[in-house]
């Protein structure tokens, strides 16, 4: 497991990376898909959620480090929605495109409530979302349709990512 | 077995609880302020590996550019070398004038133009989410970036407010830009008006700035295209800064003042390189925090 959970923390670090010099060529009204928040809804749905949520709280991590979020932002934001997510361990197939989409879109709306969650706790310290906004619904669209393209990549990589079975 | 494998069970399932907890503490810790070290460690060592990124996705991108860069190079190399010689002309012209200048200058009792040090810097990278603005740059601690020390960029000639650096590490820094919704700037309508006022981001790059707390006797003066500049005052900006235009006038009945909704001086997503300002250059006070 803890195999799983560095190589999984390691991509979805990557993907941050990836997002934050390459995707501002990709961006939709200024809207870059968070691609780290779909590998982990897969790992996480994949692996439980133990494994999901220790990626979500390390690469959050990592990444409140290259943002100007208070460290532990992401961190809480990423640990809640894999635990979420790993929950979820197997009670449905996942297909190749409508499930993906799903969670993708699920997901980025869950990150959404745990980051005004955050906000109704911390005030004004903290950004969050506005549903009356567009950037949300932009992005919630933009992960549900890159969903299945990742979960599509990530099928390869399932021997190293995935947990040892019987470990939950 | 089965009593043996509860604990371990209950065990595994306190993780997920416990990430949050130790997630929260660091909330807690951050939001205080008390993240200085941390943070900065932290924009250190991953600052490295996303310079790593920003030089693969430069590499592709210039290749894949360069083809059709040849093609541009040699029409701007005929159309530069035509202007080299109007600008050799106007050189003269210019000493003359600096020096005319200098000496009205002189005469009015003003001191000498202030200059302030700047420090180029590359963007090498943006916030990987949504919710918060930063830009990172490819300079740090050891080219004497410090924390506060406001940064500007030039766009078609213009020189532009860009935002503060609000962490920094051995060779990446950290900008908050003033499209960010946390950022603000004391500022002032440049013309004859010089009506004051504060201006701060909507946190998008695409939407206006909003400048706020400008008195009300300010809409009948206030033009569209008015140019809004940093006051300089109490600042850690340099002041007479450019920082946008007026676009709009706001006036709610309920508020005492009115606010201007800005046109930006800078595209902030075209921008590639900045200048740090040194602090010593408008005054060591300013540099709060260090």
């Amino acid at each position: 497991m803890i195999r799983s959970i560095i190589v999984s923390t390691l991509i979805v670090m990557a993907c941050d990376f990836a997002q934050s010099t390459w995707f501002g060529a990709i961006a939709i009204l200024g809207v870059i898909p968070d691609l780290g928040l779909i590998v982990l809804i897969w790992v996480s749905y994949q692996n439980g959620y133990v494994a999901g949520s220790s990626s979500g709280f390390l690469s959050g991590l990592a990444q409140d480090f290259i943002s100007a979020a208070p460290i532990g932002f992401n961190a809480f934001i990423k640990t809640a929605v894999a635990s979420a997510a790993g929950l979820l361990h197997g009670s449905f197939y996942i297909d190749r495109l409508l499930l993906p989409v799903a969670l993708g879109a699920i997901g980025t709306i869950a990150k959404a409530i745990v980051a005004g969650l955050l906000f109704l706790v911390f005030g004004s310290k903290l950004h969050s979302y506005d549903v009356f906004d567009a950037p949300l619904w932009i992005e919630a669209a933009y992960n549900g349709l890159a969903a299945p393209v990742v979960f599509l990549l990530l099928t390869p990589l399932k021997r190293l990512l995935r947990a040892e079975r019987g470990r939950e | 077995m089965r009593e043996q494998g509860r604990p371990e069970r209950r065990g595994r399932r306190a993780v997920p609880p416990v990430l949050l907890a130790a997630s929260l503490v660091c909330l807690v810790v951050s939001t205080r302020s008390l993240h200085g070290v941390p943070a900065a460690v932290g924009l250190t060592v991953l600052g490295f590996f996303q310079r790593g990124f920003a030089a693969v996705g430069d590499f592709v991108t210039d290749t894949i550019a360069s083809i059709s860069e040849l093609k541009r190079l040699r029409e701007n190399y005929h159309e530069l070398a035509a202007k080299l010689d109007r600008y050799t002309n106007m050189e003269r012209g210019m000493a003359d004038l600096r020096e005319e200048n200098a000496r009205l200058r002189e005469q009015l009792g003003l001191s000498a133009e202030i200059g302030y040090q700047r420090i180029a810097a590359r963007i090498v990278a943006k916030d990987p989410g949504n919710l918060y603005s930063t830009i990172i740059i490819d300079k740090g601690v050891g080219e004497g970036i410090r924390k506060n020390m406001p940064v500007i960029a030039f766009q078609d000639g213009i020189e532009g407010l860009v935002g503060k650096i609000v962490e920094v590490g051995q060779a990446v820094s950290m900008i908050l830009p003033l499209y960010d919704s946390g950022s603000y700037a004391a500022a002032r309508l440049s013309g004859g008006s010089r009506f004051e006022g504060l201006v701060g981001g909507q946190g998008s790059v695409d939407d206006p700035l909003i400048m706020k707390f400008v008195k009300k006797r300010a809409k009948e003066e206030v033009l569209f295209g008015d140019l809004v500049v940093t006051t300089g005052y109490e600042s850690i900006y340099p002041p007479e800064v450019a920082i946008g235009r007026v676009r709009e006038v706001i006036d709610p009945d309920f508020q005492t003042s009115i606010d201007l909704e800005l046109e930006p001086i800078l595209d902030f997503s075209r921008i590639e390189y900045v200048f740090v300002i040194k602090p010593t250059e408008i005054g060591p006070a300013k540099a709060a925090g260090e």
